[in-house]
């Protein structure tokens, strides 16, 4: 394989078909309004949310709501759980302390543990933020901690016979090697916290974006329920994109 | 020489009288019917702790708990559900303008005061400008929050100046107990946990009534379903009406029934049940209800208005005319089960 | 000596627990004691929960995950090598699993029932369209991962294209692939209790959605210290596998 062939136009053709497809299965009256609605009438929905607003906010607020939510659920998260996680990757007894709790939580569906938080905070804000930061934690934890384990000894040694400090090694060896593994884990726990809320607006809210695509489910206006699952997504793809920049620019300004 | 029977003609025979009791337990295959329900202290759940609709439909039953109304409609939009039962006039009234293939076949009760707002002595609110600032939860969809949304439009509230919350039941017990809401309009049993926690009547229903704003909780059946059953669908509502009846002559004994199938005290199931206005079935004929076949009756007008209250609010796309509810009512089924 | 603490660790939880609900710290409706718990788990395995049995239950959820991780593993494994061997393939599908991959599977659930009914047949849908598109993913990054020169050099060997990629790309894959699988599984068994939120009949996710109703948070604890432990064992499991068939991991 020595020049990869243009491929842009086959992405744009496949698009191009589904788009088709999707047009003469609606138009077409193959299938109802309801189960999947035309392209057409999703632009009027989607302009009519951005005119409009959706039950007392514009849509630009319900999507304010639910990325402040994200943000601040995943930052909390993630600053503990990577401090958690470099803590355990340097101090065994701390890893084995904490181990078995982030083993637990780790694989543990947030959706369960919302309904405990729900009885304890309330549908407010707070038991979203918690459970956010309780899906986010374990695995920035988990990836700090891998990622000191894995840095190479050797480069620690040539530190150490330098005369490095232990913080100097920490500074300048072990944290930006990790920092790799520390954003692998830490893109991940974007998905996760992103999809944890959704489902938290959906079983507790009564604003923001997950909320909005409930509220329209509830009496079958498919047409908002469509317009929201393609917002969702492109925020999605919109966060996942955000941390990869940030990724470029950290790693880089840190050097490897 | 006596003639012999051809081996194949017996082999034929053979099989055709192995096959025969087959055929017949295929021909006689127990109907099955999707049920969507609620747990709730009403006689719907005597006649099913009874197994009364099971055998009055000559049918077996699969119940499917919903969460809402809502959900039944989406079950039988998706063709997972035949028959709703307790399906709010709010979703019904969705529902139909929507175009969903079911038909109204009857009615579980008219609501009246047993939806209620239900308000926290220690927020002091006695008249309606005092519910401004106040944070007020209901279901969202449900005939609680249409009777709260017509009670704000009566009194010309907006909910910027009201807060309007989006809780289930439970949620609202528990958002009660913690503090965090002033009001609730919601049915029981969560009305009565709040009722005892502090809580106030704050009487709505009659002025709301008047107004228009009637809700009942009704039975839907999917169109097809019906044709192709009507049996079933008729038996499946002499069912309730056997369980309308024992209410009637034997309250206690009904109310123990509705209790343990609800989980809750004799007591609770008592005081829930006594709230209701439980429509007979021969009542549900007339007229101001839903009319004798062919005739219907005065509850499409209120379907139409709570329709246009959904479509005001955006959360239909818009309401059907009358004639889609006239369609949708289908009383021959009510009328067989009630002679 | 890493179990020691391990075992003091969550011991001293537990205790610190039973402390605090026993003597009310915090009310002990709010939060049962490990002791109220445990009989939450006795009575429910000898009576059940309302009509389901707890087998029952840990079966239905298992159940799905694994019926939905199944059929993203036997879909997206091979669709993600072939677009990590095929540019145009890749140019051709990849757009729809990249949009798929990030987005929150209780979000389409209502479409899901809407088209495919209210029984297993949209939760199992459910999962294994959460799994799919990270599987996919792997298997093509896998895929791409392999070293230029190794193929190179066995092309310069005279190896087909078949042989090629049996001995060479598949093998070179794998951890990657396994990787993805460990991810799609947590994915997976994540969603199942979302899936179980609408129109389910008995899993855990719909006992404790249920128990939530009833007010009986001592089942919604028990519920959720089961989901953890399965979802521990799920996880080990895999593991597992992945060290005993993956054995070359991490060596170049």
């Amino acid at each position: 394989m020595s020049h990869p062939p243009r491929v842009w136009p086959i992405t744009l053709a496949a698009i191009a078909l589904v788009l088709a497809l999707w047009v003469g299965a609606t138009e077409g009256g193959l299938v109802r309004d309801l189960f999947l609605p035309p392209p057409g009438e999703l632009w009027s929905a989607f302009v009519d949310l951005l005119l409009n607003g959706y039950k007392g906010w514009s849509l630009l607020a319900h999507i304010g709501f639910s990325l402040e939510r994200v943000g601040v659920g995943f930052a909390a998260g993630a600053v503990v759980g990577t401090l958690l996680g470099l803590g355990m990757g340097y101090l065994p007894v701390l890893d084995g302390l904490a181990a078995p709790f982030i083993e637990f939580l780790r694989p543990l569906p947030q959706l369960a543990y919302l309904v405990l938080l729900i009885v304890w905070f309330g549908i407010g804000e707070t038991s979203k933020i918690v459970l956010l930061f309780l899906a986010a934690l374990p695995v920035a934890a988990v990836a700090a901690r891998d990622g000191v384990r894995n840095v190479s000894p050797l480069r620690i040694d040539v530190a150490r016979t330098l005369g490095a400090s232990r913080w100097q090694i920490f500074r300048h060896v072990v944290f930006p090697s990790a920092l790799s593994e520390i954003f692998t884990g830490a893109r991940l726990a974007v998905g996760i916290v992103y999809a944890t809320l959704i489902a938290a607006e959906i079983i507790a809210g009564s604003n923001g974006i997950g909320w909005l695509i409930l509220d329209a489910g509830r009496f079958l206006r498919s047409d908002y329920v469509f317009v929201g699952i393609l917002l969702i997504g492109l925020m999605g793809i919109g966060l996942d994109r955000l941390l990869r920049l940030a990724e470029r620019r950290v790693v880089h300004w840190a050097g490897k | 020489m006596t003639p012999r029977i051809p081996r194949r003609t017996l082999l034929a025979a053979g099989t055709a009288a192995a096959l025969l009791p087959l055929a017949r337990a295929r021909a006689a295959a127990p109907l099955k019917i999707n049920v969507g329900y609620f747990v709730e202290t009403k006689p719907t759940m005597i006649a099913k702790g009874l197994g009364w609709f099971a055998q009055d439909a000559k049918a077996t039953i699969n119940w499917l708990e919903m969460g809402s109304g809502a959900e039944i409609n989406t079950g039988i939009a998706a063709g997972s559900i035949d028959i709703g039962m307790a399906i709010g006039s709010s979703p019904v009234a969705a529902g139909i303008s929507q175009g969903l293939p079911y038909q109204l076949i009857g009615m579980v009760d008219n609501i009246g005061p047993a939806e209620e707002m239900t308000v926290r002595k220690a927020a002091h609110i006695r008249t309606p400008k005092d519910f401004i600032g106040k944070k007020v939860a209901t279901p969202f969809g449900s005939t609680s929050h249409f009777r709260l949304m017509g009670f704000l439009a009566l009194n010309h509230l907006s909910q910027s100046q009201v807060t309007v919350l989006d809780m289930s039941p439970a949620q609202i017990v528990a958002a009660w107990q913690r503090g965090d809401i002033d009001a609730a309009y919601v049915w029981a049993p969560a009305k009565s946990k709040i009722l005892a926690d502090g809580g106030a009547v704050f009487r709505t229903y009659d002025v709301l009534d008047k107004a228009g704003y009637v809700i009942a909780d009704l039975f839907v059946a999917s169109t097809g379903f019906a044709s192709k059953n009507p049996g079933a669908v008729t038996g499946f509502l002499h069912a309730y009406g056997r369980a309308l009846e024992m209410y009637r002559t034997q309250p206690d004994a009904a109310a123990k029934v509705v209790a343990k199938q609800a989980g809750v005290s004799v007591d609770v199931a008592k005081t829930d049940l006594a709230q209701y206005d439980f429509v007979p079935l021969k009542t549900q004929l007339l007229p101001q209800w839903l009319g004798q076949p062919g005739k219907p009756g005065q509850f499409d007008a209120v379907l139409v208005r709570t329709a246009q209250f959904l479509a005001q609010q955006k959360s239909i796309r818009s309401a059907a005319a009358i004639d889609a509810f006239r369609k949708a009512t289908n009383t021959t089924f009510l009328a067989n089960a009630a002679s | 000596m890493r179990l020691v603490l391990g075992v003091i660790s969550v011991l001293s939880a537990l205790l610190l627990w039973q402390g605090i609900a026993a003597y009310g710290v915090v009310p002990r409706d709010l939060l049962p004691a490990p002791v109220d718990v445990w009989v939450a788990f006795v009575a429910i395995l000898r009576h059940g929960y309302r009509g389901t049995s707890l087998q029952q239950n840990i079966f239905a959820t298992l159940g799905r995950c694994l019926g939905g991780f199944a059929i993203a593993l036997l879909a997206g494994v091979p669709l993600g090598l072939w677009m990590g061997m095929n540019r145009r393939i890749a140019a051709a599908a990849d757009w729809a699993v990249q949009f798929l991959r990030p987005l929150p599977p209780l979000s389409y659930l209502i479409l899901l029932i809407l088209w495919l009914g209210m029984d297993n047949t949209s939760k199992v849908a459910l999962l294994a369209l959460t799994a799919f598109p990270i599987i996919a993913s792997a298997s093509m990054a896998g895929v791409r991962g392999v070293a230029v020169q190794r193929i190179d050099a066995a092309r310069c060997l005279g190896a087909s294209r078949a042989q090629i990629f049996r001995h060479v790309v598949f093998p070179a894959a794998l951890p990657m692939i396994f990787t993805g699988l460990r991810i799609a599984l947590a994915a997976a068994f994540s969603t199942v209790v979302a899936a179980e939120l609408m129109a389910a009949n008995d899993g855990l996710g719909w006992m404790i959605f249920s128990a939530e109703k009833f007010l009986r948070n001592d089942i919604i604890v028990l519920g959720i210290i089961i989901l953890g432990l399965l979802g521990m064992a799920l996880n080990g499991m895999l593991v597992g596998i992945d060290r005993a068939v993956v054995h070359w991991r991490g060596q170049e």
